[in-house]
């Protein structure tokens, strides 16, 4: 196998899974909930915009408009879901006692909840969307590369860059990052926490959903596809640091290239025991990750 | 007393009063007065013993049976042999009524397990003959989910620790001794403390990371761990086979026995099981290490460290203790069920396993058998309710994460404070000013006559503030000794019978004066004190002055 396909491959779907750690670190800074709902946003968005692909895209919209319209349903469906999970979980629990301990179950729930109603409504067997960025090819010093990794590379940097633009210049922005800061002191002065989960939740579901459709390029939707992107993502928000997104992006990228060498060198059944190996090492060196700092990280 | 008018009298406001006292004699020589007409002293009370408001129940509900004993029976305790503990904890009383001694039993949790256990050991006799196969198979799976839930409660609540790695240990242990039992044909009773063996490497493992990381980063690692496991064991190619799981291992139970004696002895099995992890959660749970382990919960480590507690010890010991019960656990699986399918690995067993401990409550070994039992009875008995089970156990996890605190068996706690709460603003509605007891503080006074006495005072002061008038008091500064009208004498009746506490005396200086006003401390051997610096001259001044202060303080009350 070629290093530098590999490598390719590694960065297109840490570029995904990024998202989903990005999306998993907003929410556990500023809201304090660890939604390991994400798998559920996600299947929820990849149905969404699996319907929309097949009823409305199809037979009613202009070809070369169709992947737009497919992406912005699964992006859309992404934020419907994501502010479903806050509406069900984080606004009634976040006054109660423990409500770290029971957020975290109750988005358990929700995802097993969730995969047992798809199952019901679309049946276990697995849906594709259609190819989002054409079937072009490019070569750039000798190395192929394919279309829809460009592509997913791009919608992520993309998305990322407006979600780091947003928080970074935005009134809301200014309100998620003063609720990360320091909750008590946001709610003090105005910050409506509630309100506040609903826009963080609703945009980390958007990111979500983005995942869903990128992932469903190389792979398909199923009820329970939600897993391995959940655990994925959430394993690279642990190693860069939950809350940190730069700790996020690093932790994406060094995991990326683990992938990466250990099927070159190991075979692909180790792929997983390496990065967890590492996570372990890197959480054993620094408890709160990469770029976490210990006395900085959220209290609950 | 209250004549309306004495014939004659030219006011009708007015009358005189003949004092009945006046046979034996007054210090002024007059045994009459004149008066003003005085209120019907019944009107208060009937003002204040009428009920006016709504009233509740109040006091304590007396929801512990308590039985009847001699006073003697109550130090009559059998003891679990060989230890020092006793049968039940029972505290012996006195009814506060009758003075007869009774006996409480403080804690009942002993009897309704037992209660439990000896439905859980008689149940293939009670189950119905059509569903009978049905129910034994659900039954031993109960049994052994129960006690991997029960292990694990001993992490999640005795340690607090979020620990989701709880059915990887299990299945690690059930793997690998499969792949021995069926490679190697390792018969099934050494399949047990290979297991064990197996989940003390894990529990080292996974021990590790515990010491370094808290919280949520330790459940996500955990959790991840739990997938790492399950794909390096579907991958594999020593583990990977087509039939989705490892089949084939050796069993204590024969396949040449007749179906029903094979579930039956599969169902008693994973009962003793359940009674062994059972008796492991209180042996670390209720002794030295569980109270370790308790004092020191996350966040709260400096504190148990400052305390003397060693609990990065205490952890790795329970992590061990636990996963060596749990690696045994799952060399029972094998032997019990002949292998073990890679679903032990799933997402969604671990899902199902996190309902059945949080439906409970989390860190109760009640909490993980009776949430099993729900679980495990949607699951694997109404079958015919297809993918709706999931969504009912699901819907059942979440309601209980909304809204209960902890679990079905922290509803008590939960409604007990609930109901302090409502109490409290009950009462904040009804309380009246002025003296009286609330009724909550009523039920507590052991006196009933303080309580009556304290009424009866109110209403009397009410009653004499009434009578207060500019006319008294005039009447009282011309001749404070001697027969007075039927307003004065009552007032003043009422400030003679007071508690000699702050009573007020006069001092005099000299044979003759001049006088001042001191007030009695109520102790004996204190002296009084000085009320304030005023001196009178005459004696009759004097006793206006007290009268006056006396007025005066009732006026305030």
């Amino acid at each position: 196998m070629d290093i530098a396909f590999i490598l390719v491959n590694a960065v297109t779907v840490a570029a995904i899974y990024g998202l989903i750690a990005v999306a998993v670190s907003i929410t556990w800074s500023s809201l304090g909930l660890v939604n390991l709902a994400y798998g559920f946003v996600y299947s929820f968005a990849g149905y969404a915009a699996w319907l929309v692909a097949t009823h409305v895209a199809r037979p009613y919209i202009d070809p070369s408009l169709q992947p737009l319209a497919v992406a912005a349903a699964g992006i859309i469906a992404g934020a419907i879901g994501g502010v479903i999970v806050c509406l069900i979980v984080f606004i009634p629990l976040h006054v109660k006692p423990g409500f770290t301990t029971r957020g975290m179950i109750a988005t358990l729930a929700i995802s097993l909840i969730g995969s047992q109603v798809f199952l019901m409504a679309f049946g276990p067997t697995a849906k594709s969307l259609p190819e989002l960025f054409g079937r072009w090819r490019f070569k750039f010093f000798g190395i192929n590369l394919t279309s829809d990794k460009i592509g997913i590379v791009v919608c992520s940097l993309v998305m990322l860059a407006v979600v780091v633009m947003w928080m970074r210049s935005s009134r809301r922005g200014l309100e998620i990052r003063a609720m990360m800061m320091n909750p008590h002191a946001a709610s003090i002065v105005g910050i409506g926490i509630r309100r506040t989960g609903i826009y963080v939740m609703g945009l980390t579901g958007a990111m979500a959903g983005l995942a869903a459709v990128l992932l469903s390029q190389t792979y398909y939707i199923a009820p329970f596809s939600g897993l391995t992107p959940l655990i994925k993502g959430v394993s690279i928000a642990l190693c860069g640091g939950l809350g940190s997104v730069q700790g996020a992006v690093i932790a994406a990228i060094l995991l990326g290239l683990i992938e990466a060498l250990t099927n070159k060198f190991l075979g692909g059944q180790y792929v997983l025991m390496t990065q967890f190996l590492f996570i372990i090492l890197v959480l054993i060196v620094r408890p709160r990750g990469i770029a976490g700092l210990l006395d900085k990280a959220r209290e609950q | 007393m209250t004549e309306t008018t004495t014939p004659g009298s030219p006011s009708p406001t007015k009358y005189i009063w003949k004092n009945p006292l006046a046979a034996w004699g007054t210090s002024a020589g007059n045994d009459e007065a004149e008066s003003i007409i005085v209120p019907d002293p019944s009107i208060p009370w009937h003002q204040n013993t009428g009920f006016k408001i709504k009233t509740f129940p109040v006091g304590r509900l007396k929801y512990f049976a308590i039985w009847p004993a001699h006073g003697s029976k109550t130090w009559d305790r059998t003891r679990w042999w060989p230890t020092r503990r006793n049968l039940l904890n029972i505290k012996g009383l006195y009814n506060r009524k009758s003075a007869v001694a009774e006996k409480k039993i403080v804690d009942r949790r002993p009897i309704y397990w037992v209660i439990c256990l000896i439905v859980l050991a008689l149940g293939p006799m009670i189950f119905p003959e059509n569903r009978m196969n049905a129910l034994l198979t659900a039954g031993a799976t109960f049994g052994v989910f129960a006690a991997i839930n029960v292990c694990w409660t001993l992490i999640l609540g005795t340690a607090s620790i979020f620990s989701l790695a709880t059915y990887a240990v299990v299945g690690t242990a059930a793997f690998v001794t499969s792949f021995l039992s069926i490679q190697y044909g390792v018969p099934w009773y050494f399949l047990m403390p290979i297991g064990a063996i197996v989940g003390l490497i894990f529990g080292v493992l996974i021990a590790v990371p515990a010491l370094r990381l808290d919280g949520f980063y330790y459940a996500l690692l955990t959790l991840g761990l739990n997938e790492l496991f399950r794909v390096f064991f579907t991958t594999s190619k020593q583990f990977g086979a087509a039939s989705g799981g490892l089949y084939g291992a050796d069993s204590f139970i024969s396949q040449a026995w007749d179906p029903l004696t094979q579930s039956v002895v599969s169902y008693y099995s994973a009962f003793c099981i359940l009674l062994g992890s059972l008796f492991l959660f209180r042996f670390i749970n209720g002794k030295q290490l569980g109270r370790v382990l308790r004092l020191a919960p996350e966040k709260r480590e400096a504190f148990a460290a400052a305390c003397g507690v060693d609990y990065k010890r205490a952890r790795i010991t329970i992590f061990l203790a636990t996963s060596v019960a749990l690696g045994f656990i799952g060399g029972f699986y094998t032997a019990q069920y002949r292998g073990v399918a890679y679903a032990i690995f799933d997402f969604q067993t671990v899902l199902l396993g996190l309902a059945m401990v949080t439906i409970g409550g989390i860190g109760r070994a009640e909490g993980a058998v009776l949430g099993t039992l729900v679980v495990v009875f949607l699951r694997d008995v109404l079958i015919e309710f297809g993918p709706w089970r999931y969504l009912i156990i699901g819907g059942a996890m979440l309601g209980v994460v909304l809204f209960l605190n902890n679990g079905y068996f922290g509803i008590r706690k939960q409604f007990n404070a609930w109901r302090a709460k409502k109490r409290g603003e009950w009462r904040s509605t009804r309380a009246e000013k002025g003296g009286e007891t609330l009724p909550e503080e009523a039920t507590e006074i052991d006196d009933k006559d303080v309580i009556y006495f304290r009424r009866h005072d109110k209403m009397q002061r009410d009653y004499l503030k009434t009578l207060v008038t500019p006319e008294i008091i005039e009447e009282h500064r011309g001749q404070p000794l001697g027969q007075h009208s039927e307003a004065l004498e009552r007032v003043l009746l009422y400030f003679r019978r007071a508690k000699l506490e702050d009573k007020y005396a006069l001092r005099s200086a000299g044979p003759h004066g001049p006088y001042k006003i001191i007030a009695f401390s109520g102790v004996r051997g204190v002296s009084p004190r000085l009320v304030d610096d005023r001196e009178f001259v005459s004696l009759d001044e004097a006793y206006h002055g007290v009268f006056m202060r006396r007025v005066h303080d009732l006026l305030e009350s």
